[in-house]
């Protein structure tokens, strides 16, 4: 069996700043990266370097009174807390997960601004981890889902307010104020000054960025926004003390990547993928929902022509009531002779939408048996890979 | 109208007749019939030969001779034997010495000058005849009976070796006696051996048999030491058939002497260590020994008892079933059951090793809770820069 070099991926994970990404973008200064010709790589070793040389080790001889020094509890605290331990049961966590980097994880950078005790470079491991396992599950189950859906599915499985909605369920409780003397069970982090603009968007590489009122197509979605299809929003503005603060929404987040994270680099990868299934895939999504068609008729008889299809036809299958107050009539969307779809309506027109609708949806939300996601093949002994089909995608009228 | 009164007008009616034959109310009474029962008991007591009782009894008896006490009814009160004693000793001291007692004399005097007219009421109690003893049992000597010598020892023994020792000693000692079928609890007659008894018995080993007997449990360290052991506790019985095997070991019966005269002095040198600085005992096989025969097991309890001062309850004595559960028990009474519940659940190694559990030795305050959320630092700096608190 093949040794599983973990600490070498996970050195690459540890340091946060040594990463190029969207993230990157977020965490370093931005404004120097646009002023200098330096190439990102050397400017985050060299950031790094700063932020190490910026935190000298602080010893004290009173323990109380280091403790209050701390910007975040001490290591050795993890073993003494209750509500820790009682939180690696409740999530039932693997054993070789510490109590240490569980503590970790829940020490936001707001808190602790010393990338070797907060979770920040956790949390961009567990960011990856989880939009990667997400996107291959939505992909290869519904290979024909439109780029809108996918985005909106994958906002629904692992976006911010899904990871606070679960880190509340998990019974994760916030520190009022972080510091060394807080119990390390409590989510710490440094909360916002009232009347913070939350929504601000932050920089971008997207050109032309100051025009608003541009339209954003899906494609340059794709290029310039994050996962989820959206502007990354903006870091709060710096405080008096030079920390920043965070959002509830984002600090919790923040910690449920961070754990994913830490799962990976102390328990390996399967558990990392079983952590994944039983927490953020049992959950319950009705992608069918997500759909919004503006013209379901035009989209049909586009998808349509562009499959070689004959041209959808609607017909009704049977009324009743066609002069009283409440007609119902049900139509359905016939290629030739394949019914594509069918629906009831109040009215003609809106029962041929509703039956575009239904044959769209049934277009879209195929789902082949048997699917198998390309991570499967990271196992031992795993059978090859076999590509999946997936669609074209979306028409685009 | 009453006949009292009836009675009484007609013998004013007839003493209007003459004047001169007055009687006074007195001696009307004296005339007057005297009602039946009184006037037989009057008639009874007036022979003073028997007392009332005993016409009773006799009455109830219907003899003359009834059967039974002399006196059923307890005799004479405590005042009347003073009495009757105080009145004939005199005349036998009088009878039997020649010497007259000088107290004697002063209350002969006493009641010659009480004859007379110079009788002087006393003033203080000085020189008047005293009842009991005042001021005098503090001058008498100690006697045999006013020390006294507890049973067991005066200090309890704490440490966890020497209640192994007296369990043993307690154990080895009862081997014995049980295997010279002797009464068990006549060991409880040598408070404490001497020092090369001791060692004997320290020296034995116990390996508890099949069935439970004590007898042939022992394991001697060797024959000379099996000798002597049997030897020292044949008489500690107080059988005199032990003599008859006395003559092969005079020189045990000498040291027995000695640990005898020991004993005595021992109080005398003061503090000593207990089992003559013995830490712990050899072997632990004595701890199996059942404690089933209840005539064994009391003479156990008693005999450790008395070694290591600790008192066996009733309820401990009727659960105990071996030496260990004895052993257990004083050790757990020499550490005794922690006063706070912290201190007690902080014993409890299943809640310890809990890791979502956590003990505090105080109690958990409000501000405590601020301190663990990370508030305090904040109202504290809050209310410093307001200047409420320094």
């Amino acid at each position: 069996m093949k040794r599983l070099q973990l600490l070498r991926w996970s050195s690459s994970a540890l340091s946060a700043r040594a990463r190029a990404g969207v993230r990157l973008q977020q965490n370093i200064a931005r404004g120097a990266r646009y002023q200098t010709t330096v190439s990102p790589a050397a400017q985050s070793e060299s950031g790094q370097l700063a932020d190490e040389q910026s935190f000298p080790p602080q010893f004290s001889s009173n323990p109380q009174q280091s403790k209050y020094a701390l910007p975040s509890p001490p290591v050795e605290a993890a073993r003494e807390s209750a509500k820790l331990a009682a939180l690696h049961a409740r999530l039932y966590l693997p054993s070789r997960l510490p109590l240490e980097t569980l503590a970790r994880s829940l020490v936001d950078t707001s808190a602790d601004p010393n990338p070797n005790f907060n979770n920040e470079s956790l949390a961009t491991l567990g960011h990856d981890l989880l939009t990667y396992y997400t996107s291959e599950h939505l992909l290869c189950t519904y290979p024909r889902l439109p780029l809108t859906v996918i985005f909106a599915a994958m906002y629904a499985y692992v976006g911010p307010k899904t990871l606070t909605a679960m880190a509340k369920e998990w019974g994760v409780e916030t520190a009022a104020a972080p510091g060394g003397e807080v119990d390390p069970g409590l989510l710490q982090f440094k909360r916002l000054l009232p009347g913070t603009e939350l929504n601000a968007e932050g920089a971008t590489m997207r050109p032309n960025a100051h025009q608003k009122s541009w339209r954003k197509s899906i494609t340059s979605r794709i290029v310039y926004d994050n996962e989820f299809g959206e502007q990354p929003q903006t870091q709060a503005p710096v405080d008096a003390q030079g920390a920043q603060g965070v959002s509830f929404e984002r600090a919790n987040a923040t910690f449920v990547r961070a754990l994913m994270g830490s799962i990976y680099l102390h328990a390996g990868r399967p558990a990392a993928k079983r952590f994944f299934e039983q927490h953020f895939l049992s959950r319950h999504l009705n992608i069918s929902e997500l759909f919004n068609f503006s013209q379901p008729a035009r989209d049909l008889s586009r998808l349509c022509a562009r499959e070689n299809f004959e041209p959808p036809v609607a017909k009704i299958i049977s009324e009743t009531g066609r002069k009283s107050r409440h007609p119902v009539f049900i139509v359905g969307i016939f290629s030739g002779k394949d019914k594509l779809g069918e629906a009831a309506g109040a009215s003609l027109l809106e029962a041929r939408s509703r039956a575009a609708v239904a044959a769209l949806k049934g277009w879209y939300l195929y789902s082949p048996l048997n699917v198998r996601v390309p991570s499967s093949t990271e196992e031992e002994g795993a059978a090859p890979w076999k590509p999946v089909h997936v669609d074209l995608g979306e028409v685009i009228v | 109208m009453r006949p009292s009164l009836r009675l009484l007008k007609l013998e004013a009616s007839s003493l209007q007749g003459s004047r001169s034959l007055y009687v006074c109310t007195v001696c009307q009474h004296e005339a007057r019939p005297r009602p039946l029962i009184a006037r037989q008991f009057l008639r009874n007591a007036s022979s003073n030969t028997t007392p009332v009782t005993e016409r009773v009894r006799r009455k109830i008896w219907g003899t003359d001779n009834p059967p039974g006490l002399k006196d059923p009814y307890g005799g004479e009160g405590v005042f009347e034997r003073k009495f009757r004693k105080n009145q004939p000793q005199p005349e036998e001291g009088a009878q039997a010495a020649e010497v007259a007692s000088q107290a004697e004399h002063e209350h002969a005097s006493a009641e010659e000058v009480a004859t007379d007219d110079t009788y002087e009421p006393a003033t203080t109690w000085e020189g008047l005849t005293r009842v009991g003893h005042l001021g005098e049992w503090s001058n008498y000597a100690p006697s045999e009976a006013d020390t006294y010598h507890s049973f067991a020892l005066n200090k309890k023994l704490t440490k966890k070796g020497q209640l192994s020792l007296a369990a043993h000693q307690a154990a080895v000692e009862l081997c014995l006696m049980q295997s010279l079928g002797k009464p068990l609890t006549s060991v409880c007659n040598v408070a404490e051996h001497e020092k090369p008894v001791f060692k004997l018995l320290w020296k034995c080993k116990v390996q508890p048999t099949e069935n439970g007997q004590w007898g042939n449990a022992l394991v001697y360290p060797n024959k000379e030491a099996q000798d002597a052991l049997i030897y020292i506790f044949e008489q500690i019985g107080g059988q005199p058939q032990a003599a008859a095997a006395a003559a092969d070991a005079t020189e045990a019966a000498e040291e027995d002497a000695e640990a005898v005269e020991y004993e005595e002095t021992a109080e005398v040198d003061g503090p000593r260590l207990p089992f003559f600085g013995y830490q712990d005992v050899k072997d632990s096989g004595f701890l199996s020994l059942p404690l089933n025969d209840p005539a064994l097991k009391f003479a156990y309890l008693k005999r450790l008892s008395q070694l290591s001062g600790h008192f066996f309850p009733d309820p401990v004595i009727h659960s105990i079933s071996t030496v260990q559960e004895a052993v257990n028990h004083m050790q757990t009474v020499v550490q005794p059951k922690p006063k706070k519940l912290a201190e007690h659940l902080a014993d409890n190694e299943s809640l310890l090793s809990l890791p979502n559990v956590k003990l505090f030795a105080k109690r958990q305050k409000p501000s405590d809770k601020d301190e663990e959320l990370g508030r305090k630092k904040i109202i504290e700096n809050e209310l410093r820069a307001r200047g409420l608190i320094e």
